[in-house]
C-alpha cells in the first residue's frame, strides 16, 4: 500500500512541484509573489480546452500555443501593471496579483458559467506493473515532461550565460542592476516565463481532471504549502516541497483520514511557518524587523 | 554613577561581529560622540543599547540598572530615547501625531475610557495633545504641526524626530547622524538645540556622527570606533592627533 | 520611504466631525420610499460597513498582510447561527458573542505577525486559515448542518421578531453607526496612533516605548471584534450561513471595499461598502461579469487612485482628513 501511495503521490507532487517552481522564479526575479498564479494555471487548462475541443487541434500544438498565449498574458501583466506599483506598497501588489487572477476568474466564468469541463482522452490508458504498485501512462507523461523540464531549467541556470545572469538578479535586484544589468526586462522576461510555466501545469492538468474556473484556488494553495513546505524562495525547495506534498496527502489521506486528502495543503502552510518557517531546505524567512 | 556604563558589549549578526568588547561610561549631562568608518558598528551598538539587537556577551546599566536583553519599549521606558539614521519618523501620521505617538507611555488614557468616549479618556488625551503643541511650539516647529511628516523638508523632520525623542524628557538621547543631509544653516540650529537641551535640561546625548566640524563643537568627549573595537577615546582637542584614529580614516 | 503611497492630504477640518452623524440621520427615512430589493441591498451595505470598518484596522491602520478578515466574518455568522438555532437564543443576544469569536479568532490570527511573520508569508498563512476554517464548517456537520449551510430563522430584538428588512434596517444602522463611531474613538487616542506607528516603522515605534506585541494582538483583537458583530448581522439579514459564503472570493471582496473605499479611512470604509455592494448587485444574474467589473474596479483604483476614492473628497474637503487626536 504504501509503496503505491508514495509513487501516485510523486505522480501528483510533481504538478505541486511545477506550480511552486514557477511562483518561485518569479517571485526571486521579482520579488513578487504572484496571488493569481493559480489562476494562470486555470487559464493554460482552459485555453488548451478551447484550443484542443472547439479548434480541433492536436494536443501538443494546442499545448504549445497554450504556453506561448500564457507567455504574452504575463509580459503584458508585467508591463501594463505590475511595473506601475512595484515600488508601491506590499498590499497593493498582493492586491493586483489576486485582482488579475480574480479577472482571468471572472472571463472564464462568463464563457463556461457553472460548468465543469471533461477534457477528452488524450493519454494513452496505459498501465504497468512494477511489483505491487501501479503506474498509470498519466503519471509516466506528466512526471516524465515536468523532470525533463527541470533538467533543462537546471541546465539554463547554471551553464548558460543568460542563467548565470538571472541567478545574480534572485540574489540581489539592486545589485544586479549596479551592475548594469537591464532589470526590468529580466523582470518581464520572467513574468512571461512564470506564466507560461503556470500554463504548462494547466496543460498537463486538463487531461487528468475536471476543468473548472475556480480551480485556480486549488493550485495556488497547494503552490504555496509547496514553496512553505520545502523552503520559501528557494527553487530547490520548492521542487522537494511539492513532491513531498504530493505524498504527505495520500499517505496522511490513507493512514490517518480521507480529509488531509483537502486540508494538507492548509495545514502545512500553517504548521511549517510556525514551527520551522525556513521549511525543510530554506533559508531565513523570518522577517527581521 | 555613571548613567550608561557598558561593559564588553559584542554584538553579532551571523557570522559577523559588528560591535566586539565595546567598553565605556557617560555621566549625566555629558555630551559624547561616536565616530568611525562606514560599518565601524556604530549604529549597531545603539542597537544593543535600545534592545534593537540581541548582545552576543557583555552587559549594559542604565543608571546601575542592566537593561541588556530587555525588549526595546521596555528601554524606552527606562529613559532611553533616540532617533534613527534613516528616517525614523511615522510617515503617514502628522507631526503633532509624531510626537504624541513620542508621549505614549505618558498618556495614561485606558482602552475601554477611549473606546467609550469617557471624560477621563478624553481629558488625558486633550493634554497630552496640548503638551505635544506646546514642544513643537517650543523647537520653532509648531507651524507644521498639521502636516504629514513624509511631507516635510529634511531639517523639519529631523526636528519633529528629536521632539519625539524628547517628549519624555529622557535622561539619555541616543541621536543617529542627526546633521546628515542638513544644510549648514540647519545644522547650526541643530547645534543649539543640543545645547540647549543639554544646559537647561540636564539630557545626556550620545550622538553618531560623520560630520566632524558638528562633533567637535558640540562634544564634551569622542569616541571612535573602527572594525567594532574602540580604538581611540579622548576630548575634541586629543582624538585628532591620535596616530591610529588617522590610519583608520586614512586607510579606507 | 520605502513603499510609501502618495502623501495624504493635510489640514485641520473647519467644520466639526458632528457632520458625519449627519449621514446616518438623512437615511432615517430612507426605508420608507424604497422597495424590498433595495431595502436588502441597504442592509447588505450596513454590513459591509462593518466587514470594511475591521478589515481596514488590519491592513489600513496596522498596516499588516494580514487576510483573516473572512475567517473572522465566518466565524461570527456561524458563531450566531449556531446559538439561535442550537441554543435557542434570540438573536440580539448573539451580536457581542459573535463579536468576542471574532476578537478571539482575530487574536489568535495575530499571533504568527508576533513570531515576525510578515507580509506574503502572513499573508498565505492567513489565507490558509480562511481556507482551513471553511473546510472545518463543512466538516462539523452536527454544528454547520455541512454543505447544505444553516438555515437561521428571522432575528429576534428584546422580543420583537425582525421580519422585514425595514425592521432590519434600523438596528444594522445602530450597530453600524456605533461601529464606525467606536473605532473613530479607539484611532483618535495613543491606541490608534500606536497602530499607525507601528505601520509606519515598528523600530520606531518600539523606540517610544509602544510595545508591540500587545497593540498587534490588540489591533487584531477589536478588528475581528467588528467582523465578527458583522457576521451576525450577515446572519440575521441573509437567514442562510454557507460555507461558500467565506471563500477566497469574498476576501477579494473585502479587499475591493477597503482598498477602492480608501486604506486606513472611515470614511473610505463605508464608501468602499456602499460602492462595493452595489456594483455587483448591478450585475447580478450575468455570471463572471461581477468579478471582472470587480478586478477592473480594483486594478483601476491601484494604478489611479492608490488611496481610494476617499482621497477625491479630501482634495476638496479637508474634512476628510481623518484626525488621529483630540482637542
Amino acid at each position: 500500500m504504501l509503496p503505491q501511495l508514495v509513487v501516485s503521490g510523486l505522480a501528483q507532487g510533481v504538478l505541486y512541484a511545477l506550480v511552486a517552481l514557477s511562483m518561485t522564479m518569479v517571485y526571486r526575479a521579482t520579488t513578487v509573489v504572484n496571488f493569481g498564479h493559480g489562476d494562470l494555471v486555470m487559464g493554460g487548462a482552459f485555453v488548451v480546452y478551447v484550443l484542443v475541443v472547439y479548434a480541433h487541434l492536436p494536443y501538443l500544438l494546442g499545448g504549445l500555443l497554450a504556453l506561448t498565449i500564457l507567455f504574452a498574458l504575463g509580459v503584458g501583466i508585467h508591463q501594463g501593471l505590475m511595473r506601475r506599483i512595484m515600488t508601491g506598497p506590499h498590499l497593493a501588489i498582493a492586491m493586483m496579483a489576486l485582482a488579475v487572477g480574480y479577472g482571468l476568474r471572472g472571463g472564464a466564468r462568463v464563457l463556461w458559467g457553472r460548468e465543469v469541463l471533461p477534457f477528452p482522452r488524450i493519454f494513452p490508458d496505459h498501465a504497468w506493473m512494477l511489483g505491487d504498485v501501479v503506474v498509470t501512462s498519466d503519471n509516466l507523461i506528466v512526471s516524465g515532461t515536468v523532470l525533463g523540464l527541470m533538467a533543462v531549467l537546471f541546465v539554463l541556470f547554471n551553464v548558460t550565460r543568460t542563467g548565470r545572469l538571472l541567478q545574480a538578479v534572485f540574489q540581489s535586484q539592486r545589485g544586479a542592476a549596479l551592475v548594469g544589468l537591464n532589470v526590468d526586462a529580466v523582470h518581464r522576461v520572467m513574468w512571461g516565463v512564470g506564466a507560461a510555466l503556470a500554463a504548462l501545469g494547466g496543460v498537463l492538468l486538463a487531461p487528468i481532471t475536471l476543468l473548472y474556473p475556480d480551480m485556480g484556488v486549488w493550485v495556488l494553495v497547494r503552490g504555496f504549502a509547496a514553496m512553505t513546505l520545502g523552503g520559501f524562495g528557494t527553487l530547490h525547495g520548492a521542487v522537494l516541497g511539492g513532491l513531498i506534498l504530493g505524498v504527505v496527502e495520500l499517505v496522511l489521506g490513507a493512514y490517518v483520514s480521507t480529509a488531509f486528502i483537502d486540508i494538507s495543503a492548509y495545514v502545512v502552510v500553517i504548521a511549517v511557518l510556525l514551527l520551522r518557517p525556513d521549511g525543510l531546505f530554506g533559508q531565513q524567512v523570518v522577517v527581521r524587523v | 554613577m555613571a548613567l550608561l556604563d557598558l561593559a564588553d558589549v559584542t554584538v553579532r549578526y551571523g557570522g559577523l561581529t559588528a560591535v566586539a568588547g565595546v567598553s565605556f561610561h557617560l555621566d549625566p549631562g555629558e555630551v559624547r560622540a561616536i565616530i568611525g568608518p562606514n560599518g565601524a558598528g556604530k549604529t549597531s551598538l545603539f542597537n544593543a543599547v535600545t534592545g534593537h539587537a540581541p548582545m552576543a556577551s557583555g552587559t549594559i546599566r542604565f543608571r546601575g540598572e542592566r537593561i541588556d536583553g530587555l525588549a526595546p519599549h521596555m528601554v524606552s521606558a527606562k529613559g532611553v530615547r533616540r532617533t534613527f539614521q534613516n528616517g525614523g519618523l511615522f510617515g503617514e501620521l502628522s507631526a503633532l501625531e509624531n510626537v504624541l505617538a513620542g508621549l505614549h507611555t505618558e498618556v495614561p488614557s485606558g482602552f475601554f475610557g477611549v473606546l467609550f468616549g469617557l471624560p477621563a479618556a478624553r481629558a488625558v488625551e486633550r493634554s497630552a495633545t496640548a503638551r505635544a503643541r506646546q514642544l513643537l511650539d517650543l523647537m520653532g516647529i509648531g507651524h507644521v504641526a498639521d502636516q504629514p511628516a513624509g511631507a516635510l523638508s529634511g531639517g523639519q523632520q529631523r526636528m519633529v524626530e528629536i521632539v519625539r525623542a524628547l517628549a519624555t524628557r529622557p535622561p539619555l538621547l541616543l541621536l543617529d547622524e542627526p546633521a546628515v543631509g542638513l544644510a549648514p544653516a540647519v545644522r547650526e540650529q541643530l547645534l543649539g538645540v543640543i545645547r540647549r537641551l543639554v544646559r537647561e535640561e540636564g539630557i545626556a546625548v550620545i550622538l553618531i556622527e560623520h560630520a566632524i566640524e558638528f562633533v567637535m563643537s558640540v562634544s564634551d568627549r569622542i569616541v571612535v570606533l573602527n572594525e567594532g573595537k574602540v580604538i581611540a577615546e579622548g576630548t575634541p582637542e586629543e582624538v585628532p592627533k591620535n596616530r591610529e584614529v588617522l590610519e583608520a580614516y586614512l586607510g579606507h | 520611504m520605502p513603499g510609501a503611497l502618495p502623501a495624504p492630504v493635510v489640514g485641520r477640518p473647519a467644520l466639526g466631525r458632528w457632520v458625519f452623524l449627519l449621514v446616518p440621520l438623512l437615511v432615517l427615512p430612507v426605508p420608507f420610499f424604497v422597495n424590498r430589493y433595495i431595502q436588502y441591498v441597504l442592509n447588505l451595505i450596513l454590513v459591509y460597513v462593518l466587514v470594511g470598518v475591521g478589515f481596514n484596522i488590519v491592513i489600513g491602520n496596522l498596516g499588516q498582510l494580514a487576510f483573516a478578515n473572512v475567517a473572522l466574518f465566518g466565524l461570527g455568522a456561524y458563531a450566531s447561527g449556531i446559538l439561535v438555532v442550537h441554543a435557542g437564543w434570540p438573536w440580539w443576544t448573539t451580536v457581542i458573542p459573535a463579536g468576542l469569536v471574532g476578537a478571539l479568532a482575530g487574536a489568535l490570527a495575530s499571533l504568527p505577525a508576533l513570531r515576525r511573520i510578515r507580509l506574503f508569508y502572513l499573508a498565505i498563512m492567513t489565507m490558509a486559515f480562511g481556507e482551513l476554517m471553511r473546510w472545518i464548517y463543512i466538516r462539523a456537520e452536527p454544528l454547520t448542518n455541512g454543505s447544505m449551510g444553516l438555515a437561521v430563522p428571522p432575528p429576534v430584538l428584546l422580543g420583537v421578531r425582525l421580519s422585514s428588512d425595514r425592521s432590519k434596517f434600523y438596528v444594522f444602522l445602530a450597530l453600524a453607526v456605533l461601529a464606525v463611531v467606536l473605532t473613530s474613538s479607539l484611532l483618535r487616542s495613543r491606541f490608534g496612533r500606536a497602530f499607525m506607528a507601528i505601520r509606519d516603522n515598528e523600530l520606531a515605534a518600539a523606540a517610544v516605548g509602544i510595545p508591540t506585541d500587545r497593540y498587534f494582538i490588540l489591533a487584531f483583537a477589536w478588528s475581528g471584534f467588528v467582523v465578527g458583530v458583522g457576521g451576525a448581522m450577515y446572519t440575521a439579514l441573509v437567514g442562510h450561513v454557507t460555507p461558500e459564503a467565506f471563500n477566497l472570493l469574498e476576501l477579494i471582496l473585502h479587499f475591493a471595499v477597503v482598498m477602492v473605499g480608501g486604506l486606513a479611512s472611515l470614511a473610505g470604509s463605508v464608501i468602499g461598502a456602499v460602492v462595493l455592494t452595489t456594483t455587483p448587485e448591478l450585475f447580478r444574474g450575468f455570471p463572471g461579469v461581477q468579478e471582472l467589473v470587480l478586478a477592473l474596479l480594483i486594478v483601476g483604483v491601484l494604478l489611479f487612485l492608490p488611496r481610494g476614492l476617499v482621497s477625491l473628497l479630501s482634495l476638496r474637503l479637508p474634512l476628510f482628513r481623518e484626525r488621529y487626536y483630540r482637542e
